[in-house]
């Protein structure tokens, strides 16, 4: 795309084939032929691919909501507590005899409680978010035991349950189209409109961005509210799955949202990735702990394989910075 | 013998930029060496050579004929070399005792710390320079000017033989400074080499001895301080004769209504400043640093809360809670701190000229990418921002490119910016592309924009605009038309009390 008299503008396939993305998509295909071989044709089933688009459903809202806060420069410990607690308190309003909207309004409602008061911690009282969302994850977590005493609370109403389990075709389940509707619009919302670019540039330098016009307090509000609203989708999600709001539901799920965000090339200092990025980060993940169940590694081994993905792309990133700002 | 350093065939190239090319020369005992050239004519990089933060591709250093290569910053220390960069190396919630001794406090076989000594000693230290520092504060408490002189004496404490001074004076007062060329000669009469790299001529004059002049990575001249002169030195820098800049300037004469009108504007930091803006005016603030000048088109921009006292733009009164309403009505900020305030460095060139503008860049409900390419790259040409592409990072770029973007940013088709605040606009970039600044200002000026012009420099200000006003403590100490202002009067406004 290089006009005559301009100047070199980067086209879009020549920026993706720089981009972090690409090289995921390559190491999943290599994933891919691996356990294909090593399984011995288990591994590229339909049952095994439903399987892990399955396990991506809740990974995917907390990877989201993580990408939108991570690019712009904040972070929140909370969202996991706050999925569990959602997917309770849903459960617990549906039991009580609430019709299925109203309960899932009312726990929305709560999430977004919780993702205000983050915001008000770290833009009010400006509290560093690592630590404010960690103090109001153990306040989350500690109501949740108290509602429930760690026993799950079970959910049979008729929707919920639809929604949990219906397959397209027989095939697709619901809660998948659905929840990759979710993420493929937060993608273009992300990409293409002026929020989008506007969290790049506050992640990138929030005084800077404040002083040429953009108002990063009110961005950090409605991005905590929105993590917490998503965290709790996730939440009403697996205990509409589960058949139950457990209590330990997503105990590892934040985490596992950030590993894919960061995967996908956000980084923690805010004011790079993309949802693209994070999609193929996520289906790198689970690719890859789908493949060492299929081979028939012991499970355990899946955590120290996140952590060892994570790890990569930490290191990866560390170059990339480094080959950025070495070459002034 | 005496102690020497010198560089011999220094080469070093970063993709696609020859940094240094066959650069050699010699700093002696009892002289003090001027490193001199414009933003990217190596001298930064020749520093981060000689304090072993990056290897050269060609040539050697060498010290007292002896050959050295450092394969890290601390090889560098050990060998005696210590660089006293703009960015201070210190642990600010440590005290001064600590922070002179940093890297190796004296400890006992136990490990640990032998207190009265290293006491003693950073005492010992600190009454040898004469500075009227106590020990014990913590070195985040003391000012930009004393933190400096820590970490000059951090470095006469590890023995170093070779100091370097990367542009020291660029936060200092003048009476700073002074201290500061106290210090400095105090170290080359114990005999330590030094080398002094500036943008400031002025000051080369009052402290070198030799002089270096870099540009495009070469050699172009060394010379003795006393046969030369600034206009040669510009020439040589430049390559090209600048002659008296303030005078070529092409100026605007016609003045219209008052744009602005502040009146006894109060905040947390200035008290009772009252001024008018006309059309087509530069106002330039002067005064110390902290004198409130900043604080002063902070809280006119709706950065800073005012406390009282009204502002008025064309008669009608306003007050902004946040910069976006002070844009809305054409106020336009370029900050003091380009880096910390004014870009977002790690997005690209586009990305920082449209922030102001996208919610004018869109489609329906998306950004149109096209149409922001077009903007920057308008911005790019009329401003002669040198870059290869649009997708460059700001981060790449020099301090001077970096501040036109920033101009860019709040002249571009899609804003129509009536009020332009400059706030430090030349700080730490080249002598040649500062003249372009100083035509830019005026011809913003001739086109009809307010234009407000803080500067440190007093020269600057006094030849830039039509009308001085002087600040000290908070308050407005006096106002000069361009025509009365001499150095000489507006320093003594600066510093009355």
């Amino acid at each position: 795309m290089e006009k005559p008299d301009g100047l070199q503008r980067t086209g879009s396939l020549r920026r993706f084939l720089n981009s972090k993305a690409f090289m995921l998509l390559i190491l999943i295909a290599a994933e891919v032929v691996f356990y294909s071989i090593i399984s011995g044709g288990d591994y590229l089933t339909m049952f095994n691919l439903r399987n892990i688009l399955s396990s991506m459903v809740v990974t995917a809202y907390l990877t989201t909501g993580a990408v939108f806060l991570m690019i712009s420069g904040n972070i929140d410990l909370s969202t996991a507590q706050v999925s569990t607690i959602a997917g309770v308190v849903m459960a617990k309003m549906l039991l009580a005899g609430l019709p299925w909207p109203l309960a899932v309004l009312l726990t929305l409602a709560g999430c977004g409680v919780v993702g205000l008061l983050n915001s008000v911690l770290i833009n009010e009282l400006k509290f560093m978010p690592f630590v404010a969302t960690m103090a109001v994850s153990y306040v989350v977590q500690g109501v949740m035991l108290l509602m429930t005493h760690g026993a799950s609370v079970d959910v049979d109403d008729a929707f919920i349950v639809w929604l949990g389990a219906y397959k397209l075709f027989g095939q697709i389940p619901v809660n998948v189209v659905f929840t990759f509707a979710v993420f493929a619009v937060y993608g273009v919302v992300l990409a293409k409109t002026q929020f989008g670019k506007n969290l790049y540039m506050i992640g990138g330098n929030s005084k800077a961005a404040l002083l040429g016009g953009l108002n990063p307090k009110r961005m950090w509000y409605i991005l905590f509210i929105n993590n917490a609203l998503l965290g709790g989708v996730a939440g009403m999600l697996q205990a509409a799955r589960l058949r139950a709001g457990t209590t330990n539901g997503i105990a590892n799920g934040m985490f596992s949202g950030m590993t894919g965000a960061i995967l996908g090339g956000v980084s923690f200092g805010g004011g790079s990735g993309g949802m693209g990025g994070a999609f193929i980060g996520l289906v790198m993940i689970n690719a890859f702990n789908s493949g060492l169940t299929v081979v028939g590694v012991n499970p355990y081994w899946q955590t120290v394989a996140s952590g060892a993905l994570l790890l990569v792309a930490l290191t990866f990133d560390y170059f990339n910075t480094k080959r950025l700002t070495a070459r002034k | 013998m005496a102690n020497y350093l010198e560089f011999k065939g220094i080469g070093k190239s970063y993709p696609g930029v020859q940094a240094l090319r066959d650069v050699s020369f010699r700093v002696d005992e009892g002289k003090i060496v001027a490193l001199l050239g414009e933003n990217g004519a190596g001298k930064s990089t020749l520093l981060k050579i000689l304090s072993g933060d990056t290897a050269p591709d060609e040539g050697v250093i060498i010290i007292n004929g002896q050959e050295q290569s450092f394969a890290s910053p601390y090889q560098a220390i050990v060998e005696g070399i210590s660089v006293i960069y703009q960015e201070r190396q210190l642990v600010p919630s440590m005290n001064v005792i600590e922070n002179i001794h940093s890297g190796d406090l004296p400890a006992n076989g136990l490990g640990f710390l032998k207190r009265e000594e290293t006491r003693k000693n950073a005492k010992e230290i600190i009454d040898k320079f004469g500075l009227p520092i106590d020990p014990y504060e913590l070195v985040g408490r003391l000012s930009v000017a004393y933190q400096q002189m820590v970490e000059i004496m951090k470095a006469y404490r590890r023995n170093s033989r070779i100091i370097a001074f990367d542009e020291p004076t660029a936060p200092l007062t003048d009476a700073e400074i002074a201290i500061l060329f106290r210090l400095i000669r105090q170290l080359k009469d114990e005999g330590k080499l030094i080398l002094y790299v500036s943008h400031r001529l002025a000051e080369i004059f009052r402290i070198t001895d030799e002089i270096v002049v870099l540009k495009d990575g070469r050699m172009v001249k060394t010379m003795q301080t006393v046969q030369t002169n600034e206009a040669e030195l510009i020439q040589a820098m430049v390559g090209r004769d600048i002659g008296d800049t303030y005078s070529r300037l092409s100026r605007n004469d016609k003045f219209g209504d008052v744009l602005l009108e502040v009146n006894n504007l109060t905040t947390d930091v200035v008290s009772d400043v009252s001024f008018r803006l006309h059309k087509g005016e530069i106002i330039g603030f002067a005064g110390l640093v902290g004198a409130g000048r900043t604080e002063v088109v902070r809280a006119i921009f709706g950065a800073d809360p005012v406390r009282s006292g009204e502002i008025r733009l064309d008669g009608e009164r306003v007050s902004f809670k946040t910069p976006r309403g002070a844009i809305e009505r054409g106020v336009a900020l370029c900050p003091e701190d380009r880096k910390e305030q004014g870009l977002v460095l790690f997005r690209n060139i586009t990305d920082n000229i449209c922030l102001p503008v996208l919610g004018k860049l869109k489609k329906r409900l998306f950004l149109d990418k096209k149409k922001s390419e077009d903007l920057a790259e308008d911005a790019v040409k009329r401003y002669s921002i040198r870059t290869p592409t649009l997708d460059k990072l700001v981060v790449e770029l020099s301090g001077g490119n970096q501040q036109k973007i920033i101009l860019g940013r709040w002249t571009s088709k899609l804003i129509d910016t009536r009020i332009l605040i400059l706030d430090e606009p030349t700080k730490g970039i080249d002598v040649g592309t500062k003249a372009e600044v100083y035509q830019m200002v005026c011809d913003f000026a001739k086109a009809g924009i307010g234009v407000i012009f803080i500067s440190s420099e007093l020269t600057e200000v006094i030849n830039i605009a039509d009308t001085i006003i002087v600040m000290h403590n908070g308050h407005i100490t006096g106002v000069v038309k361009r025509e009365e202002a001499t150095e000489e009067n507006v320093l003594a406004l600066a510093m009355l009390d």
